[in-house]
């Protein structure tokens, strides 16, 4: 069957199986492959998108199900050649370790900081409870979401969030 | 395998009477079953856009939840935090923002496991549960829904409406506690979530469900029966723990032995009345 859909605000059109988990379809057919599969079912968050603007596990999302949305993936928050400033803030505090988590964190942590401008500690680790990290031990991810937080709260919204909602 | 997108009850209720159609919602569970080949459904039909399924209607003789509203708008819906504090409690710990992002209340119900803790919360409030068909509809307690791990009583072609919590009382005080290895994205090893009243020091209402401990999450009448009339004092917090683990039939599975959930329970339940309560005199935490 076919489905339509955004990606980063590019329009996409695909034949898919009726199975077929959103996840493989981006990563197999419109070869964004910055989105990673972990667990397959939900626990780590690796794989998480956003689909019309919320933070999901594409995992868990089948194809067709996303027939219509608007999706954002990792490939989807830089500026052109420019980092996001939450990727900028995750290569400056050394909040990658493997690296095979990190596109997760950074959807979770960029859903996080256009609903929530200053995030307390708290706010940050609930966002984030969703993803697994193996390396780090978490607490240079968190000092670059809260890097992240600051340098966002100097820039007017619109320099920061590429996609209208 | 088929997928069918319906946009409407009307669509839905015909499209369940097709041989082999299983009912898709947010489909956090059902994903993970068909990953595994623990199902393999002929035909998908997807009700995450019937808007009928995804209203919160709050009137004056309680709160209506469609099955398909996600549990994230339900924890952001002004009833559920003034009204219904421990659902809120219990939403906030299930699974984590991507899960409550797609997964439904009718899911959490319809998947059945002994460790849903939204059911839990919606025993503890009297929750009904409206089945509807292709010709009518019928209404369940919740308690009457699940009938144990992965079994319901939905009929062939039935599919859940709507959840309905009667307005609560107003001097309700909540407690829930889920014991795990971690707070987000845990099974529970075993949880208690609990509703208490109290005048002049002495209980005048309660409610108690245990979850992860029986075969669908179990509300404690014993408990309840025992402490309704009176005082929390230190023998109150250890009869009601010895009728609690009494009450409760737990298994031993890759995640706890029986005897340890047993226990658990115990404490739980002491520590709820305890809390809830105010009562300040009954030593230290179990």
């Amino acid at each position: 069957m076919k489905v339509r859909f955004r990606v980063n605000r590019r329009e996409a059109a695909v034949e898919v199986d009726p199975g077929a988990r959103l996840l493989d379809v981006l990563r197999n057919d419109l070869h964004l492959t910055g989105t990673k599969e972990g667990c397959g079912e939900g626990e780590c968050g690796a794989c998480t998108i956003l689909l019309n603007g919320r933070p999901v596990n594409s995992c868990l999302v089948l194809a067709p199900q996303a027939d219509g949305c608007e999706i954002t993936t990792i490939e989807g928050i830089a500026d052109g050649p420019h980092l996001h400033p939450i990727q900028e803030a995750f290569v400056e505090e050394g909040g990658v370790q493997c690296g095979f988590c990190t596109p997760g964190f950074v959807m979770s942590a960029y859903a996080l900081l256009r609903a929530n401008r200053s995030p307390t500690d708290d706010e940050i680790l609930a966002a984030l409870e969703g993803n697994l990290c193996r390396c780090t031990g978490y607490a240079k991810i968190l000092a670059a979401v809260r890097r992240a937080a600051a340098r966002l709260a100097l820039k007017p919204d619109s320099e920061h969030t590429p996609e209208a909602e | 395998m088929d997928y069918l997108r319906v946009t409407s009850e009307v669509e839905l209720a015909a499209a369940l009477r097709e041989d082999g159609a299983v009912f898709l919602a947010g489909g956090t569970d059902l994903l993970v079953k068909m990953r595994a080949g623990a199902l393999r459904p002929r035909l998908l039909v997807d009700a995450a856009r019937v808007d009928s399924l995804r209203q919160l209607s709050d009137r004056p003789d309680g709160l209506w939840i469609g099955s398909g509203a996600r549990l994230e708008d339900v924890l952001a819906s002004d009833a559920v935090r003034r009204d219904y504090p421990l659902l809120a409690a219990v939403l906030h710990s299930l699974g984590s923002v991507q899960i409550r992002n797609r997964a439904t209340l009718g899911g959490n119900l319809a998947n059945a496991s002994p460790a849903a803790d939204g059911v839990l919360a919606l025993i503890a409030y009297d929750g009904k549960v409206a089945l509807a068909t292709q010709t009518g509809e019928r209404t369940l307690d919740v308690s009457e829904f699940v009938r144990g791990p992965r079994r319901t009583a939905l009929a062939a072609g039935e599919y859940i409406r709507s959840i309905w919590l009667p307005a609560p009382r107003s001097d309700w005080v909540p407690f829930f506690h889920k014991v795990g290895r971690r707070q987000a994205l845990t099974i529970a090893i075993a949880s208690v979530g609990g509703l208490l009243a109290e005048r002049d020091g002495v209980i005048v209402d309660v409610r108690v469900v245990a979850g992860s401990v029986a075969p669908a999450p179990l509300r404690l009448h014993p408990v309840e029966d025992l402490v309704v009339g009176r005082p929390v004092d230190r023998t109150l917090l250890a009869t009601a723990s010895e009728a609690a683990r009494k009450a409760v039939a737990p298994i031993d599975d890759v995640r706890a032995s029986a005897p340890y959930r047993r226990d658990v329970i115990g404490d739980l339940v002491a520590r709820f009345l305890r809390q809830a309560s105010g009562h300040t005199a009954g030593g230290a935490s179990p």
